[in-house]
């Protein structure tokens, strides 16, 4: 009797600490992402009011877009390249703003702030920076790579975009990764040292593997945002030149909101999602094996 | 045991502040939804009709107005304040939208969510997109749609039915500058003297030879794909259907562009002005106030756009202000249709909601659209602002810029194509032929590719 009161309290409780947030969760992500995959399974048109099954017909017309999978790759790429230079620059940012220089900490706010401006007015910026400081720089020396913009060129705007992404996001994991630098206990540096261990040594026998933890949070931070980079796309290349730098994000809305197809486009979406799931999650998996215990 | 009373008490009183708060929310709102995306003048109006007009007997109505044409907001928004002045009982709330902003997924949210506007400024295409939920206009019911010119009204008309009224007309073509072009000839030149593609060499060589680039070319896709490459369908007859027909062979795949000698000129020509670009040396910067800047500046000596250019214009300085408009000649044989014409086009239309209004709103839509469109108050504002209006009984006496005048005065001479077929065209179509057109026109495709990819683009269409 006693024991069926405490596990009814016990329900009880639950439901007043957990029910207001789990309501909110399943009303604003979980039931509009079940019904997201219902609708690609539909010819859903809000316009036109038609939501028909149609069972496979989106995912079949996904694989017959070769622009989606061209498109699909170039992020690939893109989430790659920009994932190894972001985490290159802010480990050794990191690194040097830990080893007690000048103005520490104002070079540590100083790489910090393009995080605080929001993707679209960083687009812009650089968009100007590009197309006018870059090209006026390129004329004034004479410099034919630097003439032309770097924004009409397929893999020019690619590598822009790269660029614009590591300068955004270095300061930010930088910060993560100075905590995971000062997070490292005194004791075991000093046991290496007396050891015989000098700089490089330590570094990647001690350092490094203790700072695990901070390599799987930024290395999720930049591949999931990688794959679902739209605001920076958007501002600064709108998929110029013809198309060629749209991200798959960026696919995924045209498709649905510019040519009407709704939902084929939740249907790219809903592959989107997978493949960053599949990404970050094996990502998170094969690094946490490397974590060591301090 | 105490404790654990007072805390869930706690708790649950928390609770019920949070939920009720989450209830009351859609309840504040629901009333009028747009309130929030209205500006704050028209909500005043609001109030003061409401306490302004209490002893009248007509029930007021409120009625909300969706606009696209987002540089003109201000003039939507005067205009309404004026309409309030003159009849009180109507009060028009304006959903303004912003130059970039995504107006289309705007507009499908509105529907959606039930709050559709009342009566809307749109595009051809959104008109057809919404064809089951919009208002058909007759001659009974707007009698004033008489006054519209010849051909406005058979352009809002969809499906036989008059689904839009037209307020504005731009045309486009290639706009020059009289000051350099004039020096170059030596007197005043007139552009009717082109009309074959080999006069338009000849004309582009001569100032060429004079130092100044003969041209210069927008390298965004909407101008290279929405305005160009449109040419070629609105070119095979002068009747609406002779486009859209050739665009539903192109989607059946019983026809290829590449047959098409029209598609062969236009880009025959094309090529022509590629080599006297002003932008050559980096095509695709396409940095509209960037060429405007420099076309103004007689930097370029003509420049592919229309009549809207004017626009950005104004804001410069320093500009010079004759401009006029030659044609693009896509043959040899003055005779061909669209060597000696210039486009004009509908760009815009006035569409009234009767899916999710009711018919005092929508009935209070159509009475101040007759009076915008047609009422010489309401016109003023669209003067105003440098509108050319296709109806009859707008004023004479006004002078517009040297734009918009060319552009009439080939209206006034018949010289027009006729671009109906624009409207049957979605953005994506300009976005995916426009950047095939850009591929074509930086060299990173032939035109064996390009017409393959337009041909590609249209069997994808449903």
């Amino acid at each position: 009797m006693k024991a069926k009161t405490k596990a009814l309290n016990n329900a009880g409780l639950f439901v007043i600490f957990m029910g207001p947030a789990l309501i909110t969760f399943a009303c604003v992500l979980l039931i509009p992402f079940l019904y997201g995959v219902f609708l690609t399974f539909t010819n859903y048109d809000p316009i036109k009011g038609t939501k028909d099954f149609i069972g496979f017909a989106n995912f079949a017309a996904i694989f017959a877009d070769k622009e989606f999978l061209g498109q699909f790759l170039k992020t690939l790429s893109y989430v790659f390249y920009s994932t190894v230079f972001c985490n290159l620059l802010a480990f050794l940012l990191a690194y040097l703003l830990t080893t007690n220089i000048k103005a520490q900490n104002f070079l540590r706010g100083g790489f910090f702030t393009p995080n605080l401006i929001g993707g679209i007015i960083l687009g812009y910026i650089w968009k100007f920076i590009f197309a006018n400081v870059v090209t006026q720089l390129g004329n004034s020396l004479e410099f034919k790579p630097l003439m032309t913009s770097f924004l009409t060129h397929p893999d020019r705007a690619i590598l822009a975009m790269i660029i614009v992404t590591v300068w955004q996001y270095a300061g930010y994991l930088m910060m993560i990764y100075i905590a995971g630098f000062v997070g490292i206990s005194r004791d075991v540096l000093e046991a290496a040292e007396i050891d015989g261990a000098t700089g490089m040594n330590k570094l990647l026998h001690i350092t490094i593997p203790s700072m695990v933890p901070s390599f799987i949070i930024c290395l999720f931070i930049t591949i999931s945002r990688g794959f679902m980079a739209y605001d920076l796309n958007l501002a600064l290349t709108n998929g110029a030149p013809y198309g060629a730098t749209r991200l798959a994000s960026m696919h995924i809305y045209q498709k649905a909101f510019q040519a009407n197809q709704y939902a084929t486009g939740q249907a790219e979406a809903i592959v989107l999602f997978i493949a960053v799931a599949i990404a970050a999650v094996s990502q998170v998996l094969l690094t946490k094996k490397l974590e060591v215990e301090a | 045991m105490k404790r654990t009373l007072l805390s869930m008490v706690l708790v649950i009183m928390m609770l019920s502040v949070l939920l009720t708060s989450c209830g009351q929310a859609p309840d504040t709102t629901k009333p009028d939804s747009s309130v929030s995306a209205s500006s704050t003048d028209a909500s005043t109006n609001e109030a003061n009709a409401a306490s302004a007009t209490p002893a009248d007997t007509q029930k007021p109505v409120k009625i909300t107005y969706f606009n696209t044409s987002a540089e003109v907001n201000t003039m939507f928004e005067n205009m309404f304040k004026k309409y309030h002045e003159l009849f009180p009982n109507v009060t028009i709330e304006l959903i303004p939208t912003a130059v970039g902003e995504g107006q289309q997924e705007k507009l499908q949210s509105l529907f959606a969510a039930g709050n559709g506007p009342t009566f809307m400024n749109v595009d051809p295409a959104n008109v057809i997109q919404y064809q089951d939920k919009l208002f058909e206009m007759t001659m009974e019911n707007a009698p004033w749609l008489a006054q519209a010119s010849d051909g406005a009204v058979e352009g809002g008309t969809f499906g036989g039915k008059i689904l839009g009224a037209p307020w504005s007309v731009q045309g486009y073509g290639l706009l020059y500058n009289k000051r350099v072009v004039d020096k170059v000839y030596g007197g005043a030149f007139d552009p009717a003297t082109i009309n074959t593609r080999d006069s338009l060499k000849a004309f582009l060589e001569k100032i060429e030879a004079s130092g100044v680039p003969a041209t210069m070319l927008h390298g965004a896709n909407w101008s290279m794909g929405g305005h160009y490459l449109t040419l070629t369908y609105a070119v095979q007859g002068p009747k609406t259907t002779d486009g859209t027909g050739f665009i539903d062979k192109l989607k059946a795949g019983t026809a290829k562009i590449e047959d098409s000698p029209i598609f062969q000129g236009y880009m025959d020509t094309m090529d022509l002005l590629v080599e006297h670009n002003y932008n050559k040396a980096d095509p695709l910067v396409g940095d509209f106030n960037k060429d405007v800047q420099a076309f103004g500046e007689g930097k370029a000596a003509t420049f592919f756009m229309g009549d809207w250019t004017w626009t950005s214009m104004t804001t410069l300085k320093n500009v010079d202000q004759d401009y006029g408009f030659i044609p693009v000649p896509w043959s040899n044989n003055p005779a061909d249709y669209g060597n000696t014409q210039i486009v004009m086009v509908l760009p815009k239309f006035q569409s009234i909601d009767k899916s999710q209004n009711t018919p005092e709103q929508t009935k209070a839509a159509l009475d101040a659209l007759g009076w915008m469109m047609t009422d010489p108050a309401g016109q003023q504002f669209f003067i105003d602002a440098g509108f050319f209006m296709p109806y009859k009984n707008v004023r004479t006496d006004v002078k517009y810029n040297s734009m918009t005048t060319a552009v009439a005065d080939y209206a006034k001479n018949g010289k027009t194509i006729n671009l109906g077929c624009f409207s049957y065209i979605s953005g994506d179509a300009w976005t995916q032929t426009g950047n095939l057109m850009l591929k074509y026109i930086s060299k990173a495709a032939t035109r064996q590719e390009l017409a393959q990819g337009i041909d590609d683009y249209w069997k994808t269409v449903k």
